[in-house]
Order: C-alpha cells, then sequence, then structure tokens
C-alpha cells in the first residue's frame, strides 16, 4: 500500500514538473538569480551603455571614422561565475557591425589580440622591420562589474554594478564613463520577471 | 468613540503603508518634443491601471533619436512590468540591434517614472514599445 501511495505521488510529481522548453534569451520569462549574475542583466547592461555612448555621440569625436577602439580588460569583480567577454562583445556586435567603430585587435590581452599581435609580429619580422607597424587607437575601453550584498532576515539583495570607461588615446583622458546597476531582492531563485 | 477612533487610525497607517506617491512639477503642457501615439490593447488589467502619460522623440547630441515615455501608475499600489524598445526605419521595417532587449522596472502607487530608448543608427525614424506585467 505504501509503495504504490509512493509510486503515485512520485508520478504526480513527474507530471508537475516542467518540461524543457526554449525561451527568448534574455526575456522577461528568463530565470531570476538573487546572488548570481543572468543573461539578461548583461545583455541589459550592455543595452544602455551602447545607449550611452550613442547618445552622447563620443565615438563621432574621434580623429579617425569609424573611431578606432581597443577592448581592454573588464574585471569581474562579483562572486558570480561568468564571461565578462559576454558584455564587451555585444558591444562590438553593434558598434561594429553599423560602422560606428571598428576594433583594433592588434592591442590589448583578449585572446583575438593576441592572435593579431603574432600576426602583426611574423610580418614585420618576414619584411626585415623592426617594428610592428599597427593601427593607432582612438579610444580605449575597460571596465569592472561589482557587487554589493545585503540581508535582512532571509530576503537577500544583490546589487551588480557594471562600470565602462572610454580613454582618449591621445590625450588619456577620460572621454566617456558608463554605470548600468541591477538590484534583485527576494527569498529565493525564481522564473520570469 | 473609541473603536471610530481606532478605525481612523488603522484607515490612515493603511494608506501610508501602502506608499502612494504625490508629485509635483512645474510643467503644465506637454513637452515641445512630445508626439502622438496609438496604443494596441491585449492586456486590460495592465492597460487601466498602467499608462503613458507623454511620449517625447527627438535627437540626441549624438545625432540618433532617443525616446522617453512618461509612465503613470494610476493603481493604488507599486506596480512592476517589463519593457522593450524596437526601432524601426522610415519604411517600417525593424532595425535589429542588441541594444532591443526586455527591461523590468517599477513605478510607485501614483507615481510617474521615464522609461527610455536610444536609436541604434541614424535610419531610425519610429520605435514600437512592448510592456508586460511582471509576475508578481
Amino acid at each position: 500500500m505504501h509503495r504504490i501511495v509512493s509510486a503515485f505521488l512520485f508520478a504526480g510529481l513527474v507530471a508537475c514538473g516542467q518540461k524543457a522548453a526554449y525561451q527568448e534569451t534574455g526575456g522577461p520569462d528568463s530565470i531570476v538569480s538573487v546572488g548570481e549574475v543572468d543573461i539578461q542583466e548583461i545583455k541589459g547592461a550592455a543595452s544602455g551603455m551602447l545607449e550611452s555612448l550613442l547618445r552622447e555621440g563620443v565615438l563621432s569625436t574621434a580623429p579617425n571614422k569609424p573611431a578606432r577602439v581597443v577592448v581592454e580588460r573588464v574585471t569581474n569583480d562579483t562572486s558570480s561565475r561568468f564571461e565578462v567577454d559576454e558584455l564587451t562583445y555585444r558591444m562590438r556586435e553593434h558598434l561594429v557591425n553599423s560602422g560606428q567603430a571598428t576594433v583594433v585587435t592588434a592591442y590589448g590581452g583578449t585572446p583575438e589580440s593576441r592572435e593579431a599581435q603574432e600576426i602583426q609580429y611574423r610580418k614585420a619580422v618576414l619584411e626585415g622591420r623592426t617594428e610592428v607597424e599597427s593601427l593607432k587607437p582612438d579610444f580605449i575601453l575597460n571596465g569592472r562589474i561589482t557587487q554589493l550584498k545585503r540581508s535582512a532576515g532571509n530576503v537577500r539583495q544583490t546589487t551588480y554594478t557594471y562600470r565602462l570607461t572610454l580613454t582618449n588615446a591621445a590625450t588619456g583622458n577620460e572621454a566617456w564613463t558608463k554605470t548600468v546597476d541591477f538590484t534583485k531582492q527576494g527569498t529565493k531563485d525564481a522564473v520570469g520577471f | 468613540m473609541n473603536r471610530t477612533r481606532f478605525l481612523l487610525v488603522s484607515v490612515c497607517l493603511l494608506a501610508a503603508g501602502c506608499g502612494t506617491v504625490n508629485t509635483t512639477t512645474t510643467r503644465d503642457r506637454p513637452g515641445d518634443d512630445s508626439i502622438k501615439t496609438q496604443t494596441r490593447v491585449r492586456d486590460l488589467s495592465t492597460y487601466l491601471n498602467l499608462r503613458a502619460s507623454e511620449v517625447r522623440l527627438f535627437p540626441t547630441e549624438g545625432g540618433v533619436l532617443e525616446a522617453q515615455v512618461d509612465v503613470a501608475n494610476d493603481d493604488r499600489f507599486p506596480r512592476g512590468f517589463s519593457y522593450r524598445f524596437a526601432w524601426l526605419n522610415e519604411r517600417g521595417n525593424v532595425i535589429e540591434s542588441p541594444m532591443s532587449v526586455w527591461k523590468a522596472t517599477h513605478v510607485q502607487a501614483g507615481g510617474i517614472i521615464t522609461i527610455s530608448s536610444v536609436a541604434p543608427d541614424m535610419s531610425a525614424t519610429d520605435f514600437r514599445l512592448e510592456v508586460r506585467r511582471a509576475e508578481k
């Protein structure tokens, strides 16, 4: 008897379980985790940064058209593990594809930058040059992602702050900076926002 | 008498607890960049409480357009919602961009917030805004 009841309960649980289904990436049915960075925040941060860049028209002040940008390091100072490149690649996708900027990969420490530097170096050696010829950038992009965690009783709150800075490569001055915050509060992770 | 007083105090406390926002503004007419819009309502419960009180469209310093929508909450409770802007070119085609993402926000009871979006490029002339009620 006990076994039958258990089997029914198990079958009931299986029937109630949610079937795996495709969701719109970063859509309103995405999972919201209180203590982790979610995809909708990365997408939202990239969107917020791009909006600010285009609103201020910083890239159009560059001597080169389209503006030459080096994507430097964006540091993840949170306890959440994720690729910060997810943020910068989304920004690059829009800026490069729309012709508003070109990313100079012969500088910086990203994998494709190292690849580009290697190609430049090989070319210089083959041509008997001692100096590596590369495009001078107009701007250098770098940033940091930080977190602030607080709790009251069993309610947890986390604020993730995305900060990006664009430095004028010729003057060394800060040409643009932007902060985008996301605050999440709750006792447990949830589906949908 | 005591009971009446108790009820009044309770009602006042409840009203204060709802956190209704009182708003004061010096503006008594729509903004100079205010435009006319059309709305298609599919969720009446959202529509009854949240409304776009003013929509503005103007060029930014960078040259691209910016849309600002004032969302007013006429309800007695705070409202959460998510929204997404999509930008259209002159022919009415959607300009695909990673800038078009769902964002979540709240508006206090009786309050107004401004949601905005910047066009992805110079070819954008119009926009479309989708609003969806929050899960809770």
